[in-house]
């Protein structure tokens, strides 16, 4: 058996939380509505596009290339590769594309608030 | 599933996986079929039927990377997944929720099996609005990009291979590989590329002809050439695409010329010359001896070798005597044919190819140029058989019997002796695709010389119902080599032409050129297959199934 899987660095306690005292969150109820009405597969679409088109996943392949390399193709594993790279990647988004998922997020909920 | 592209290596199954499928088959994988949902854009996601949302169960969590195992179809976390893999015997294999590619809990990393991308592709080709006629139409491919990749060409050509598809690498005929340079050995890259692609040759080893296996000399510890070379074919048809480093072959030829064994540049035609030497060399002699024929029956000379014959007439008397001479390739001085006669012009017109210019070379006025009568100079004089003195002659050369493939070499490199220097010509020379031999043959050459008299033909009658018949008179390319750059330091790139299109074969590099890059390039030898080899070829490299004995049947070469 190889080394424990490190959990990825994202607070979720308090859904985890919210979930056992049997209420959702706000975060928790978004997330249905999105997934209900189809917008996140719209959303995760339109992000994996902007990302596309920004080189951001260019990027982040020579960096898995560059990994990879470094440890030797036998010697590493995906779950590796997505602990390293993950804050990397998180880091790097641009700001234009974060803004542009807010302001789609937003008015879905507005236009689906009652 | 023989028809799967073989050189897209499936990565071996980890154990457990393997032990998934020893037990279960690929039931478990078809069991998930009615949870793969198609979403737009062809991604596959798994949606368990009774929840909305997949959650972790053991954190509740939604939105990590969930994993849906494949015996108990429970959904864990990136982080719960190895405890459900402990608690639970024999759970080693899950899917990942969002890409329904495969996981092995026990190796954490991610496992590929391409009946599992069968069971996804054949469900992505349904929800796209696909019938799928059964899972072994579909290649299995392994990454999502690609399989969306598959869906979005199969979709946009009516599952027929498009046009723009031919230019994906893996899609070249069958054999184009890159040559690596070994530090200036373009030159043998080049000749290596025109040769494996020439059908005898191809033919010849590729049907185990010469089977390094067997070979008795190379049993013996001896150098063998042929050897070498069927092991540069099986690389070059393995269907493996990334470029060769044909080492050994330089090595081997190095020790059987050692005056060449050095790092330079050296001259592509001579590399072509000494290697049909010593294929002739290694292969020739065993062959040469049980059959009473003059012809030697080695590869080279099967392939290459024609008779030229020259008749040199007496000038006072006007006897003739003949030679004959084999060749294989015939030199073409470049820079005489740039001045064609007004005689010149006039026969190319005759012959029916389009009038040119007289200040551009082609490649058919440097034949006639080659097949001229030639008056040999005062000090040249030859004795004379009917006179019994020396007498001043002259001296005309046309070919008696034309080879399979006929290889055409453009002195490009001239070395003055007396200035003891040397010069590239690089000037263009204009050449055809397909090339009428038959002016330059002996029947023509001497029938223009003395009218169609009888008598004229001594013994070249018996070659005309076969050789000099206009069918086997007719050539069409198959390989250019060309040279680029000074006379030191050039670069030698190779064309191929495979069913009908261009390749460029740069070293490591091989894509597809318009015929115009071809035909303005700087030839150096030219490459030409008897019209009936070529089409040959062709019908054999349309086989669509890649099995060495449907696809290369034994020919006669």
């Amino acid at each position: 058996m190889k080394h424990s899987v490190n959990p990825p660095p994202t607070p979720d306690k308090d859904v985890a939380e919210a979930f056992e005292k049997d209420e959702l969150t706000l975060r928790e109820i978004i997330n249905i509505k999105l997934v209900e009405s189809g917008e996140k597969e719209n959303l995760m679409e339109l992000v994996r596009d902007r990302l596309v088109e920004c080189g951001w996943k260019d990027e982040m392949r020579i960096a898995c290339r560059e990994l990879v390399r470094k440890k030797g193709r036998k010697d590493v594993t995906v779950d590796e590769l997505i602990r390293v790279i993950t804050p990397k990647g998180r880091a790097s988004v641009p700001d234009s594309v974060k803004e542009e998922l807010l302001n789609r997020i937003q008015n879905f909920i507005l236009s689906a608030a009652p | 599933m023989s028809a799967r592209i073989s050189f897209l290596k499936n990565p071996d199954p980890c154990s457990h996986l393997s032990d998934y499928k020893l037990r279960y088959g690929t039931d478990g994988y078809k069991s998930f079929q009615k949870l793969f949902r198609c979403f737009n854009g062809g991604r596959i996601k798994i949606k368990p039927q009774e929840i909305e949302i997949p959650r972790c169960s053991y954190c509740s969590v939604d939105h990590r990377r969930l994993y849906i195992c494949l015996i108990c179809r429970s959904i864990s976390c990136s982080s719960h997944i190895l405890s459900h893999t402990q608690s639970n015997k024999g759970h080693d294999i899950a899917i990942d929720v969002e890409r329904s590619e495969l996981y092995c809990c026990s190796c954490i990393d991610q496992v590929y099996d391409p009946e599992f991308d069968e069971v996804v592709v054949s469900k992505q080709l349904t929800g796209l609005g696909i019938s799928v006629k059964s899972g072994a139409d579909v290649v299995a491919v392994r990454s999502n990009k690609k399989r969306r990749l598959d869906s979005q060409l199969i979709i946009g050509s009516n599952f027929l291979v498009s046009p723009r598809d031919l230019r994906e690498k893996w899609s070249f005929p069958l054999g184009l590989r890159g040559l690596n340079n070994l530090g200036s050995t373009c030159f043998m890259n080049a000749v290596l590329q025109a040769l494996v692609h020439a059908p005898p040759l191809r033919n010849f080893w590729l049907s185990g002809q010469h089977d390094r296996d067997l070979c008795s000399r190379r049993a013996a510890g001896l150098l063998c050439l042929p050897c070498d070379l069927d092991v540069i074919f099986s690389a070059m048809f393995s269907g493996d695409r990334t470029p060769y480093s044909p080492a050994h072959l330089l090595h081997s030829w190095w020790q059987h010329s050692t005056h060449l064994a050095t790092y330079e540049q050296q001259d592509s035609h001579e590399f072509f010359i000494s290697l049909l030497d010593c294929i002739h060399e290694n292969q020739g002699k065993s062959k040469c001896l049980y059959k009473d024929h003059e012809e030697c029956q080695c590869i080279t000379h099967r392939a290459f070798s024609g008779l030229l014959r020259s008749d040199v007439t007496c000038t006072t008397c006007g006897s003739t005597s003949t030679t004959y001479d084999p060749f294989i390739d015939i030199s073409l001085t470049l820079d005489s044919a740039k001045g064609l006669s007004p005689a010149d012009c006039r026969k190319n017109r005759n012959s029916g190819e389009p009038s040119v210019k007289p200040a551009m070379a082609t490649l058919s006025g440097c034949l006639d140029f080659f097949t001229r009568s030639e008056k040999l100079g005062p000090d040249q004089k030859l004795n004379c058989q009917s006179c019994g003195e020396k007498r001043e002659s002259s001296k005309q050369m046309s070919i008696r019997r034309l080879p399979l493939l006929l290889c055409l070499h453009v002195k490009r490199f001239e070395h003055s002796l007396t200035r003891k220097t040397s010069r590239k010509i690089d000037s263009y020379l204009q050449y055809p695709f397909r090339l009428n031999m038959s002016p330059y043959l002996s029947s023509s050459i001497i029938g223009k010389r003395f009218g169609n008299r009888i008598f004229a033909f001594d013994g070249e009658g018996e070659y005309d119902g076969s050789s000099s018949s206009s069918s086997s008179a007719e050539f069409e390319i198959f390989a250019v080599v060309t040279h680029s750059g000074m006379l030191a330091s050039g670069h030698y790139v190779t064309y191929l032409r495979l069913k009908g299109l261009w390749y460029k074969c740069d070293d490591a590099w091989i894509n597809e050129v318009e015929e115009e890059v071809v035909r303005g390039c700087e030839c150096y030898m030219l490459f030409y297959a008897q019209e009936r080899v070529i089409q040959k070829a062709h019908k054999e490299l349309s086989y669509q199934v890649i099995s060495m004995a449907d696809a290369f049947p034994f020919a006669d070469c």
